[in-house]
């Protein structure tokens, strides 16, 4: 501070966008996730695809719906919504989010029409388009905070990794409650899913860790959000999601996969899915309570 | 034709002609602002110095809102202003996250983007901005930066200190500040003690407006 403060200014609005927008990535995270996992373990134990390719098609459409329903309602001209194909305007992110997650929904129906029926060929042809799709999905959102040139804390290599992560992470979280759930006993794949869940956890820990530590901040403006972040009002939130979603499953499915102690699955995959949002949250927010002008 | 701003910071008296000007003018609703006036106090008492910064859109030549807009709403006109088609706009506020300027609001009464425009449509029959019309010190500039003979261009090259708000992100604004400082233009160098925005913080009764 150079002795100066303001004395008079006009009431702005500090967030723009908020838990709406923070849902919309933690749904799409759970929908890409299941996806792009479940295809892996099809290939991978063709013996027990029915599980996965049961289990693709419905966690897809409830979670991509939920998606695209925060995404529209976040809309202050919601029924104006079909413009974006109208109109489109291929530089932004936003638009190409729109396409390609508009081509997700059609694979997942493909794909949900295909356990209705039985026909399993039918899914498979759709596999590679799909994954590319659903790869897509699940970066666009980065494109979209790296475009937010106002909120110069995102980087939009680190945030397509974190949102890699994020679907690794709440894809293998998913499907291990639903195991969990449905009392699924197949212990390979239930230990595949937890190592999945153990090591990107750390890896996302790592890249916080990185981001807000280590790594050099080109601005003023980063530095203090991430001042914000770790210290500030949008502290608890992030606190509180990192240890959910990167301490908790970590020990408890650690736990889980060397002991054969099951019991503990679904607690971590819970707090890993809970804590996800949280972490969604306050990194949306903290770069949003700072001033721009 | 690139139309671009000046604002002679020495001249500025922080009357807010130039603000209410722009809200008659356009129209903008309560609790929006297209252009508004920022004081900024420094010092302290005897050596205290009170800036005053006029603040609307810049109208980058590399504009951050135009290319993360999924609608077109916001597009450049062949005068190399940035304009917003209300009717196109879609609400996503993207356009807002992407400002590094604070410059576009959601209008509580369309629920569209909106923002300063340069009162683009006062130019399109030969007139001058509103803002510029009402201020008693001439301190907006206001002309073509291709035109070296225009006034815009000959103080961009009599005055050695000419600043944008901050240059380094490469929006490259055609919004410039003569006899500005890093006080006046960096939204982080000064605190923001509580009751600054005391009188403008204005509350919507439901049935006004809101969104």
């Amino acid at each position: 501070m150079l002795g100066a403060e303001v004395t008079f200014d006009v009431a702005l609005p500090k967030v723009v966008w908020g838990w709406l927008v923070s849902t919309n990535m933690w749904a799409k995270s759970i929908a890409t996730g299941t996806f792009l996992l479940g295809l892996y373990f099809i290939k991978r134990y063709p013996e027990n695809d029915n599980f996965f390719r049961k289990w693709i098609p419905i966690l897809g459409l409830i979670f991509i719906g939920i998606t695209l329903l925060v995404t529209v309602l976040d809309l202050h001209h919601m029924f104006r919504f079909w413009k974006i194909f109208l109109f489109a305007h291929f530089t932004s992110a936003v638009t190409l989010g729109a396409w390609v997650v508009s081509g997700f929904v059609i694979v997942l129906l493909i794909s949900f029409w295909s356990w209705i029926t039985g026909n399993k060929k039918l899914f498979d042809k759709v596999m590679i388009p799909g994954s590319v799709l659903a790869f897509f999905s699940t970066i666009y959102t980065a494109g979209i905070m790296g475009q937010s040139t106002a909120r110069e804390f995102w980087v939009f290599p680190a945030e397509m990794i974190q949102m890699l992560l994020s679907a690794a992470i709440a894809g293998s979280a998913t499907y291990l409650l639903i195991m969990s759930i449905y009392n699924i006993q197949n212990e390979n794949i239930k230990r595949e899913l937890g190592y999945i869940l153990i090591g990107s956890a750390f890896l996302s820990g790592l890249m916080y860790v990185g981001e807000l530590l280590f790594s050099k901040m080109h601005s003023e403006f980063s530095y203090e959000t991430a001042k914000i972040l770790l210290f500030g009002e949008i502290a608890p939130f992030f606190w509180i999601g990192l240890f959910l979603t990167i301490v908790i499953p970590i020990v408890l499915v650690g736990i889980a996969n060397e002991k054969k102690k099951y019991e503990y699955i679904p607690i971590g995959s819970v707090s890993a899915l809970i804590g996800l949002w949280f972490i969604k949250h306050a990194w949306l927010l903290a770069p949003q309570m700072l001033p721009l002008s | 034709m690139r139309l671009g701003f000046l604002v002679d910071l020495s001249r500025c008296m922080g009357c807010m002609a130039c603000a209410v000007s722009c809200k008659a003018e356009n129209d903008v609703p309560l609790n929006s602002w297209r252009l508004r006036v920022k004081y900024i106090d420094q010092g302290e008492f005897p050596e205290v110095k009170r800036h005053f910064v006029p603040l609307r859109c810049n109208h980058c030549e590399n504009a951050p809102c135009e290319r993360i807009c999924p609608v077109s709403a916001l597009h450049y006109l062949p005068n190399g202003i940035v304009n917003v088609d209300h009717n196109r706009c879609i609400g996503c506020a993207s356009c807002m996250m992407a400002c590094p300027y604070n410059a576009i609001y959601i209008d509580p009464l369309t629920n569209s983007a909106d923002k300063c425009t340069y009162c683009a449509h006062r130019i399109e029959v030969g007139m001058m901005p509103a803002c510029v019309v009402a201020c008693p010190t001439h301190a907006n500039i206001f002309g073509d930066l291709d035109d070296p003979e225009s006034e815009i261009s000959k103080y961009l090259k009599e005055h050695r200190d000419v600043m944008v708000r901050k240059p380094e992100l490469n929006t490259k604004p055609k919004h410039f500040y003569v006899r500005g400082s890093t006080v006046a233009l960096d939204p982080l160098a000064s605190e923001r003690p509580e009751g600054y925005t005391l009188f403008t913080e204005v509350k919507f009764l439901d049935h006004i407006g809101g969104h």
